[in-house]
């Protein structure tokens, strides 16, 4: 009898455990979109874009002339670059992590990840 | 004793249930003219990743039609080379694709691409007669695989941009496997590949994107296998109000025009997914259907231009329209 009232308490225990990581998983995740961006392979910033309040923009230098990154509530995107193809600009804004950004002749990347409007999801095919 | 048995038995499902806690290491790189993003999951994915990463960086130097040191090159140059086991091998798993599909993927469709200004993204429209000249050295029954050296007949340049990142998938699949990793997902430039289940143990839930937008159209849950897709969406550039997409018709040197949107593909297989996403979308609806009936190693899913959604049946099973996807009609093919 005393055994199963160990057991019960380890078992509660680690429940409780658990739950907090859990917690702590979900909650990460739950309602903020976070933007990570990368040049030469370097991660060189990371936005909660759920927190941004005031519109604002910057500059990551790259051997292409370099990206200007504007940032929105929820959103971001490239707003000016030195790249010749301008393929980073077309894209405009992204909020999701179904489609990162991508420069190539600046080696730049701008991944959204943490968003619930990926739906649960472990990755996108496209 | 029962209390025991029941007790050590919510333990071990409330460790099962800790499972995303465990390691995860990512890496995000460019190569192969994309974005690709690797994580592997346990104590052996943080030196299997530096590994996959070294991995991605040969094959890019190999296999690069537009790196003048690569294999690739030397040999649209008209050299004979003598073929590295990686190039050997992904040239006969291309070229088996090539005759299954009966040239719906050709990989000798090079000199055409060009004319098209894909390659440099100085895009034109080519001139008609330029272009059927051109078509009559695009025919990968001219690749003739013996020993392991090759020479290209005049006039006849190998592309494997239809292949490579499939193929680097399956090549990073078997690196993890190797190197006891048993759970790991690469997304290398929309070419989804995972290994094993997720680390929640459950299949891995992978969107489809929309090809008319910015978000996901379905799911699609899988348990080890690669998850593919091709569409004019991707790549493309418009001139006089007319758009023309990156996936050409070896048989009209035109952009492929069977009705569809894109095409995804679902199989064990990296280098196959990847190979029979571009066909099927030169094949269409009927074609993609006859060439699943013919075999057994690869699920669809078409979505076509009338918002229509087919899917085979193998991945009907955790298939769902979702997001952009609720608009669309599903449609499942069977045996
Ligand atoms: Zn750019």
């Amino acid at each position: 009898m005393k055994h199963t009232k160990v057991w019960i308490l380890v078992t509660v225990l680690l429940l409780a455990v658990c739950l907090a990581g859990w917690l702590l998983v979900l909650g990460g995740r739950a309602g903020s979109a976070t933007a990570q961006i990368y040049q030469g392979g370097q991660l060189v910033r990371t936005i909660d874009l759920s927190q941004v309040e005031q519109p604002y923009s910057f500059s990551v230098d790259g051997p292409a002339g370099g990206n200007t990154i504007q940032v929105e509530q929820g959103r971001i995107r490239v707003s000016h670059a030195g790249c010749p193809d301008q393929v980073c600009v077309q894209q405009g804004w992204i909020a999701n992590g179904v489609v990162p950004i991508v420069c190539l002749p600046n080696e730049l990347v701008i991944q959204v990840g943490g968003d619930e409007a990926e739906g649960g999801l472990d990755g996108v095919s496209g | 004793m029962k209390h025991l048995t029941l007790a050590a038995l919510g333990l071990a499902l409330l460790l099962a249930s800790c499972a995303p806690a465990a390691q995860e290491y990512t890496a995000t790189l460019l190569a192969m003219d994309t974005v690709m993003e690797l994580t592997a999951y346990g104590p052996e994915g943080e030196g299997a990743l530096e590994e996959a990463q070294a991995l991605i960086q040969e094959l890019e130097g190999l296999m690069s039609a537009t790196d003048p040191d690569s294999e690739i090159a030397a040999l649209n140059r008209g050299q004979t080379v003598a073929l590295s086991p990686p190039v050997r091998e992904l040239l006969d798993q291309a070229l088996e694709l090539c005759g299954a599909t009966d040239g719906a993927l050709d990989i000798t469709i090079y000199p055409v691409v060009r004319a098209w200004g894909f390659p440099n993204k100085q895009y034109q429209v080519p001139d008609p007669g330029a272009l059927a000249q051109l078509l009559e050295r695009v025919d990968y029954a001219q690749v003739a695989l013996s020993g392991d050296t090759l020479t290209l007949p005049e006039g006849v340049e190998l592309d494997l941009g239809a292949v490579a990142k499939g193929y680097a998938g399956d090549r990073m699949m078997e690196l993890f496997r190797q190197s006891g990793v048993t759970c790991a997902y690469v997304n290398l430039g929309g070419n989804v590949q995972a290994l094993g289940a997720s680390p929640d143990g459950d299949p891995w839930r992978i969107g489809i994107q929309d090809p008319e937008g910015t978000s996901y159209l379905a799911v699609v849950e899988v348990t080890d296998r690669a998850v593919v897709t091709s569409g004019m969406y991707q790549r493309y550039f418009e001139q006089d109000g007319v758009r023309y997409g990156h996936i050409l018709d070896p048989d009209t040197g035109y952009p492929a025009d069977s009705a569809l949107s894109s095409v995804t593909i679902v199989s064990p297989s990296g280098t196959l997914a990847d190979g029979l996403s571009t066909a099927l979308f030169v094949l269409g609806r009927e074609g993609a259907e006859a060439l699943w009936r013919a075999r057994d190693d690869f699920d669809f899913v078409l979505v076509g231009q009338d918002g229509t959604v087919t899917i085979s049946e193998g991945i009907e099973d955790g298939f769902a329209l979702q997001g952009a996807g609720e608009d669309y009609n599903l449609e499942v093919v069977r045996r």
